[in-house]
């Protein structure tokens, strides 16, 4: 049974892993954003560019508002951070679900996900991670599996989302072994 | 950390070329490639259970040859439209966050330039270079955040001590 202290010193830890890491979830955004931009090149049309226009711009301002507190040394709780996440996974695989060019197993936007499922392994406890690492797998699944025509090559489209959960779910699972071995290291320090 | 993602890596690339297997030449490129670096896991991996973690050099040379043995995958499978560049990103968080900041820079250069170049080469249209283009962003990215990630928790580690030691006197 947990003692009362410990159980404080628990919530304090927790605390500051989400304190000192989510600088690494606005820099994973950074990232997709930056990624988005370079994407807007590919539109053909107007519509098509206000379509790849908008998740990016939501992005970019969930981001600022994230990054500006950070700055300023007022940085977003658990409750915040984790709603970011899922907005995250929403646009995400809005993404990849209304691509013009290519939606669903096609879109090459998927790629969107690693860093912000392996960000959040690292700043959130491992039932925090796991639940965000199968909610963006399941996102991008229902997104692949249902939403969209496949190929030509339905067995070998198949073989291609598994692909790419697998090594989804990896990078959830290798950032909470990194954040457990962290965690590890810390209390054997605090406790010699 | 890196004998975990390589275990991943080497579990997930056998099952995928298990799965609707590609012609005996390719097949046998991808298998041999596969079990060497199963074996190479293996002794570090031993290493690791006697904790008698492995020469620096050795780990290094194994991170280079994961990042290698993916680069030759995927050029086997046709560059730019093998689907095997997803490896990338276990392997590069395995790296980014147990490597120094230069020596993850190294590292992600290298990895990124000769899968853009291989990529680029083999891609069908112009348009495809943009893709190519955002795959990499997303393996520098995992990079960026993995040394991110390591150096706080580094200074962390420190500030920890600090403070600790500050309480003893």
């Amino acid at each position: 049974m947990k003692t009362p202290t410990t159980a404080l010193a628990r919530a304090q830890e927790a605390a500051e892993d989400i304190f000192f890491g989510q600088v690494v979830l606005i820099y994973a955004r950074w990232a997709v954003v930056f990624a988005g931009v370079v994407m807007i090149l590919t539109a053909g049309d107007t519509r098509q560019l206000v379509m790849e226009l908008v998740p990016i711009v939501l992005l970019m301002a969930l981001n600022f508002f994230l990054h500006g507190r950070y700055f300023m040394e007022r940085p977003a709780n658990r409750r915040l951070i984790v709603a970011a996440g899922v907005i995250d996974l929403v646009l995400l695989s809005a993404i990849v679900a209304t691509w013009p060019t290519g939606a669903g197993v096609t879109s090459p936007f998927f790629v969107f996900l690693y860093p912000v499922v392996f960000a959040f392994a690292l700043v959130f406890q491992p039932a925090y991670a796991a639940a965000f690492g199968a909610l963006a797998a399941a996102l991008y699944g229902v997104v692949c599996f249902m939403g969209t025509a496949y190929s030509a090559n339905p067995a070998a489209d198949t073989k291609t989302v598994v692909m790419r959960l697998v090594t989804l779910l990896a990078m959830a699972g290798l950032g909470t072994l990194y954040w457990r071995k962290q965690r590890d290291r810390r209390r054997a320090a605090a406790a010699a | 950390m890196i004998v975990a993602a390589r275990w991943v890596l080497v579990v997930a690339a056998m099952l995928f070329a298990l799965w609707l297997p590609a012609d005996v030449p390719q097949l046998r490129i991808q298998a041999f490639l596969i079990l060497l670096l199963a074996m190479g896991n293996f002794f570090l991996h031993a290493q690791v259970l006697r904790r008698k973690p492995a020469a620096d050099w050795v780990v290094y040379a194994a991170s280079a040859a994961d990042l290698a043995a993916i680069t030759a995958l995927m050029l086997v499978q046709g560059g730019f439209r093998s689907d095997l560049y997803v490896f990338y990103f276990p392997a590069v968080l395995a790296y980014s966050v147990a490597f120094s900041s230069e020596k993850t820079a190294a590292y992600t250069i290298v990895a990124v330039a000769a899968y853009a170049l291989i990529a680029t080469l083999t891609a069908p249209t112009d348009g495809a270079v943009l893709t190519v283009a955002v795959r990499c962003l997303m393996v520098v990215a995992v990079a960026v955040c993995g040394n991110a990630y390591r150096r706080m928790e580094h200074r962390r580690a420190r500030g920890s001590a600090a403070a600790g030691a500050a309480a003893e006197a």
